[in-house]
């Protein structure tokens, strides 16, 4: 079973992402801010992890780009109530970007698709 | 003695001095007056005073030199009178000249008075004259104007119809101006052209007489060892005046004068006549030009002015701008993640609740509404985000391809296809990606929503400095007022959510200068025509 670790400081958000995925077969782990996501990632190892961009007085691209340099076989999900971000320059650094929306069909599409992709590097 | 002359008779009747005429009839009954201005020039008296002189009387010596004299004289007074009325006529001329000259700041003005008082009868009376400036920038001095005929016939045709009209200067300077200033300069253009000197040619005469400081008379210019020959033929006279033109010890150029039709010589009278008049001249041309160029400067500093004034004021509009962007984007922020929050838990609710369950249309409203929503939300984000358009230069037929690649699963849903014509051979085109690549994306999804098995077809090509993007869809069926509705914001006939979509696309596009059309086909059917610039400085 896939890991997923999910960071979001909204409660709702890491309840239904968690769900859902759940739902679809991930193993889901949620973190409310950096360093809860940073001791998560000690603990054990993640397929991919689902960042918000704007977290409590504390920015998921900084957490990104902790990702890249620590965990860079990692891939993540940037997500983010603006689309906008997707012109900054340090969110490129992510596999996949998603606008938030109730639908959660993109962003269940975008991780197969990653997933998928990182599996089919590793076999070769 | 019996005398010839009248002279001795108080009285006379008409008839008995030759030289008194209709008019003169005071000077029959005026004896002394009579001798005075008529007898001193009679034969009659002459032959008299002969007799006189011949006679022996000791005061004849006497009276015929008082008589020499008083000729001598009489004619001297004469001679200098007409000098005084020449002068008083010069004066008045000058004065008349400085007055326009004084009051004239262009320096078109300047130079038709100053060629018009060179070449008018009551002026100078010269039969042409060129005018050459310095050009500072270039070290030059070149023919800029000049008057006069070219030949024989010209020069009586013209001659004449001055005569014919009682001009003063200023009105002959400004008839010059109105109507000749232009064709005279187109006449004498072949000369014009070659009366060109580099000033730093010093041996040449024109940069001689200039350097010199005082008017040259040239004559036998033909053989004169100073004279190039090429300025002599092409003058085509043998004697000419050169003029400088010295303002403040500066020079300002140079006037070439001379007689080609009447070849009446050029005097040393003239000359200095000529000398008084190029100082006001020469100040005059210097004061118009410094004049054009502080204009010049002026205009400059009102752009320039203008130019930050508007900056300024995009500035001020922009912090406005950044203001509201930051106020969107956390509002956004706020309504987004709750928005999705209701969203998503009703969907997944939905999921698990059976067709038959009677609140599953209500969890569908709630589902529908928070899709709506958030479809506001990304227009307005949108909106905010248009405000600051970055532009470069683009491949249009990418962009095509990937807007037709974003929105195909869109089309699909509705059982809709789009056919894509691109022109390879086009330029990249210089827009802002970002916005085109959206408005793209909404003339498509505008274009095929609600109808079921539409049609798109695009097309790409080059139409002068621009690259058209052309899109028709001959499957909808449209009114005029729906088209409209469609083009403006918020529009009282669309719903709050579908109301942005093409006004936002044509606002996006008109603010980079990008025009958009959006117009009926005759038969059935919508077009939309965006004209993408390939320039810079197409962009407004």
């Amino acid at each position: 079973m896939k890991r997923i670790l999910v960071v979001d400081d909204e409660a709702n958000i890491r309840l239904l992402y968690a769900e859902e995925l759940a739902e679809d077969g991930y193993d889901v782990v949620t973190a409310a801010n950096t360093a809860e996501a940073v001791e998560k990632l000690q603990q054990g190892e993640f397929d991919l992890a689902v960042l918000d961009i704007k977290l409590k007085n504390e920015s998921g691209i900084d957490l990104l780009q902790k990702l890249v340099k620590e965990r860079h076989d990692m891939p993540v999900v940037l997500c983010s109530a603006f689309s906008c971000y997707k012109d900054d320059f340090s969110a490129w650094l992510a596999d996949g970007y998603i606008v938030k929306s109730g639908d959660l069909t993109e962003l269940k599409q975008e991780i197969a698709r990653i997933l998928a992709k990182k599996a089919q590097r590793t076999k070769a | 003695m019996d005398w010839e002359c009248c002279w001795d008779r108080d009285n006379i009747v008409m008839g008995d001095c030759p030289n008194i005429h209709a008019g003169d009839e005071d000077l029959l009954q005026s004896r002394n007056r009579r001798i005075l201005e008529k007898c001193s020039e009679c034969n009659r008296f002459k032959r008299d005073l002969s007799r006189f002189r011949d006679s022996g009387h000791p005061l004849a010596p006497v009276f015929s030199l008082v008589h020499s004299e008083y000729q001598r004289q009489k004619t001297q007074i004469e001679s200098l009178v007409s000098f005084l009325d020449n002068k008083t006529l010069e004066v008045r001329f000058l004065h008349e000249l400085g007055s326009v000259l004084q009051s004239s700041v262009d320096l078109e003005e300047v130079l038709s008075v100053a060629l018009t008082a060179i070449t008018a009868g009551k002026g100078f009376g010269m039969n042409r004259a060129f005018l050459l400036l310095i050009n500072r920038d270039l070290g030059l001095l070149h023919g800029y104007l000049a008057i006069g005929p070219r030949n024989y016939e010209e020069a009586n045709q013209v001659w004449n119809e001055i005569a014919g009209n009682d001009m003063d200067l200023q009105t002959l300077a400004q008839s010059f101006r109105l109507n000749k200033l232009n064709s005279e300069r187109a006449k004498f253009h072949d000369i014009l052209a070659r009366l060109t000197v580099p000033l730093s040619e010093t041996g040449h005469i024109l940069v001689k007489a200039l350097d010199g400081k005082h008017p040259v008379l040239i004559e036998n210019a033909f053989n004169h060892p100073e004279v190039n020959p090429e300025l002599a033929h092409l003058l085509g006279v043998d004697r000419f005046l050169l003029m400088p033109l010295i303002s403040r010890n500066r020079r300002v150029g140079m006037i070439i004068a001379d007689n080609c039709i009447t070849h009446r010589s050029i005097t040393q009278e003239d000359m200095r006549s000529l000398e008084n008049f190029a100082f006001p001249v020469a100040f005059a041309i210097e004061r118009a030009s410094l004049y054009d160029r502080l204009q010049l400067e002026l205009n400059r500093a009102t752009e320039a002015g203008n130019k930050l004034k508007e900056q300024q004021e995009v500035i001020v509009k922009m912090e406005k701008m950044a203001l509201v962007g930051r106020i969107t984007s956390s509002i956004a922020h706020s309504i987004r993640n709750p928005l999705m929050i209701i969203g998503g838990f009703a969907r997944s609710i939905l999921k698990n609740t059976p067709t038959s369950d009677p609140k599953r249309d209500f969890i569908e409203s709630i589902v529908g509404e928070a899709r709506q929503l958030e479809g506001v939300l990304d227009e307005i984000l949108n909106y905010t985000d248009m405000l600051y358009p970055t532009r470069d230069f683009w491949d249009v037929n990418q962009l095509v391809e990937s807007s037709i690649r974003d929105t195909s699963d869109r089309l699909r849903a509705w059982g809709c296809e789009s056919t894509f014509i691109p022109d390879t051979s086009l330029p990249p085109v210089f827009i802002d990606y970002k916005q085109v690549s959206y408005c793209l994306r909404t003339m498509i999804i505008s274009d095929i929503d609600g109808h079921e098995g539409g049609k798109i077809d695009i097309s790409t090509y080059l139409d002068g400095d621009n690259v058209i993007v052309h899109a028709v869809d001959t499957s909808v069926r449209l009114s005029q007022e729906a088209l409209d509705a469609m083009l403006v914001p918020f529009s009282t006939t669309l719903e709050l959510g579908n109301g942005l979509g093409l006004a936002l696309c044509k606002t996006m596009l008109e603010k980079q200068g990008i025009p958009f059309n959006a117009q009926l086909l005759p038969e059935k059917g919508v077009e939309y025509i965006i004209t993408l610039p390939t320039r810079k400085e197409e962009q407004s």
